[in-house]
């Protein structure tokens, strides 16, 4: 008997040891993980916020508030000016991501409701695939069709109508490169969402006497609005961040507020991405602030929506 | 029914209505301005080519509204915007667009090798003073490497990375003999480059050509500029410094003071960098003067109707 009780209490004390060396283990990878985030924010905000306290070589430090609100990305000479400002990119960045949500937003809403509702099941299921490998696209792949076939179809279209357009190049053709690459993340996301609606809340409207038509707007998309707002977080999240492909078709912007949706533009991404691998010193630098401003947008925008979205309230869906 | 065909077709008449190019330029219409970024050599090389040296590195003295494209970016803009006007480097131009001459001289390889095309820039090679060098197969793998320079050999590499090179008549096999230490084994030996970085791209090839029939000797690369070319082979305070260079490369001629105690065969030109205006082929601009070129980059001349008279 006692025999039995001491393998027991071994096997015990052996299991015990195992248990406490895993959650050490599995603590000290989610701690990994975890750290970068730190590591990246800090490496950036250090860097970002030398230009406005250090003398940059002799060039003098950059004006903080300046920089936020003026309208010429650098006055002066290249390396040897210290002048730079973004205000002008901030307002450009943010017309554009609200644009382009304002055009895919309900394109993709609407198609996930198709896919979901109404749809046949194996059309269904073929355009579902076709969402998510739409999704997966690289961005780049996404900027050579914008450059090729976008440019000249926007020269196209606004000599038709008379105006004329700086070769496509413009605030157009980024909002629709941009629309078409969140089309499938808003879709394939509201899709889920639409579909994981209760039935009971679709039987009871049809029953009280609703249309298949007046049931699916009224009942099932207000039901997974909390699904559906999620997905334009994304879907701005990857619009603000979008840098390759806003890059062939902005036309990049130096200078001047323009709400003209045919003029060049700059967002806040391009003007990190352009001339970067061949500068240095302060030009490179400042860049690392321009990171800072465009992570506390991104932030900004999260913070908003996500209170937006828990006002607007949930319905329970399971 | 009838009402569905009758929309129908007006729908497809009017399509067909706009489709119709039109055939005149209208020279009432803005111009568009593409240049590249403020990195770049090409746009430092037009600029100081059409005496408009303080837009080369700042984009606050252009015109507003310009488009900043690369080099292919600028070539596929021209292909599809009818008023857009543009440059590139002479080696990228092809007849999708039409390559402007510049004070009444067509932009060809010809032209500029005898000197008659004026928008270009002189590649120019300096040395250290003879006996200067850290040691003697230094000085002459570097003066073996200046012959080679001249060789038909370093033409081609240098016509294929964009630049213009001069003409030659020597190959390298009829001249090596010349020079024995290329024979040996240099893997121990370094040679440091130095100078414009418009060039690095150019003496990067050329060194990696060079090196491998030279005895395999170390390429240091460090390009910083024109005016470090002179600085770091022959200027006192700098030469013997760290930064110090074996040759220096220069994408613009050597000031008088930069002449100062270099010798004749201390210094030379390797190539021609030319630079062509591009418009649409329906433009009916030919040819456009330096001071044409300040005023559209500048903003003086705004619309086609400034420089074409009908």
């Amino acid at each position: 008997m006692q025999h039995v009780t001491l393998i027991k209490k071994t096997k015990f004390q052996k299991n015990a040891v195992v248990d406490q060396f895993v959650k050490a283990l599995l603590f000290s990878f989610a701690l990994l993980a975890s750290s970068f985030i730190f590591i990246v924010a800090g490496v950036i905000l250090v860097k970002g916020v030398t230009p406005f306290f250090s003398d940059n070589n002799g060039l003098g430090s950059v004006n903080f508030f300046k920089f936020l609100t003026g309208n010429t990305w650098l006055i002066g000479e290249s390396f040897h000016s210290n002048l730079y400002s973004i205000g002008f990119i901030i307002v450009s960045t943010m017309f554009i991501a609200f644009l382009s949500l304002f055009l895919s937003f309900p394109i993709g809403v609407l198609t996930a409701l198709f896919i979901a509702k109404i749809a046949p099941k194996k059309l269904a299921e073929l355009l579902r695939t076709v969402i998510e490998i739409l999704a997966s696209i690289p961005s780049i792949i996404y900027g050579l069709f914008g450059a090729g076939i976008v440019l000249k179809i926007v020269y196209d279209l606004s000599a038709m109508f008379g105006y004329q357009s700086k070769g496509g190049n413009s605030i157009l053709s980024s909002v629709i490169v941009l629309a078409i690459m969140t089309i499938p993340t808003i879709a394939s996301i509201s899709e889920v969402a639409i579909r994981s609606v209760d039935k009971t809340l679709e039987h009871g409207s049809l029953a009280l006497g609703a249309s298949k038509m007046q049931t699916n707007f009224k009942v099932v998309l207000a039901a997974a609005k909390s699904g559906i707002f999620t997905s334009a977080i994304l879907g701005i999240g990857r619009v603000l961040g979008e840098a390759t492909a806003v890059s062939l078709v902005a036309g990049g912007r130096r200078s001047g507020y323009s709400f003209n949706i045919l003029d060049t533009t700059s967002t806040l991404t391009t003007i990190m991405l352009e001339g970067m691998k061949e500068t240095t010193g302060l030009d490179y630098d400042i860049r690392f602030s321009v990171g800072i401003i465009l992570m506390v947008v991104i932030l900004l925008t999260n913070l908003i929506l996500n209170a937006v979205k828990r006002r607007v309230g949930n319905v329970n869906v399971k | 029914m009838k009402k569905l065909m009758l929309y129908v077709v007006l729908a497809f008449v009017l399509t067909l209505a706009a489709c119709t190019t039109e055939e005149e330029f209208n020279t009432d219409s803005s111009i568009t301005v593409y240049t590249r970024d403020t990195t770049s050599g090409t746009r430092a090389g037009f600029m100081a080519g059409i005496g408009f040296a303080e837009a080369e590195t700042s984009d606050s003295v252009l015109v507003e509204g310009f488009v900043i494209k690369d080099n292919t970016g600028i070539m596929t803009a021209m292909t599809t915007d009818e008023f857009g006007i543009g440059y590139v480097s002479l080696s990228s131009v092809n007849n999708t667009i039409k390559g402007l001459s510049f004070d009444g001289v067509a932009p060809t390889v010809a032209n500029v090798i005898n000197d008659t095309y004026g928008l270009k820039r002189p590649f120019m090679w300096m040395t250290r003073d003879a006996g200067d060098y850290p040691s003697t197969q230094v000085e002459q793998l570097v003066n073996a490497f200046v012959a080679f320079l001249g060789t038909t050999d370093a033409g081609d590499i240098i016509d294929n990375n964009g630049a213009i090179a001069l003409p030659s008549s020597v190959t390298w096999d009829s001249i090596k003999a010349n020079y024995p230490i290329t024979a040996l084994d240099n893997s121990a030996v370094t040679v440091r480059f130095g100078g414009s970085d418009s060039i690095q791209k150019v003496a990067q090839a050329l060194t990696q050509a060079f090196t491998a029939k030279a005895g395999n000797f170390v390429a240091e690369h460090d390009h910083t500029g024109s005016g470090d070319a002179y600085k770091r082979t022959n200027d006192a305070a700098v030469k013997d410094t760290s930064v110090g260079k074996d040759v220096g490369f220069a994408s613009r001629y050597f000031k008088d003071s930069e002449k100062v105690g270099v010798e004749t065969t201390q210094m030379g030109q390797l190539a021609w960098d030319a630079i062509v205006a591009i418009v649409h082929l329906n433009n009916p601009l030919e040819n456009v003067t330096a001071e044409d070129l300040k005023k559209i980059y500048e903003g003086t001349f705004m619309k086609w109707s400034d420089l074409i008279s009908e």
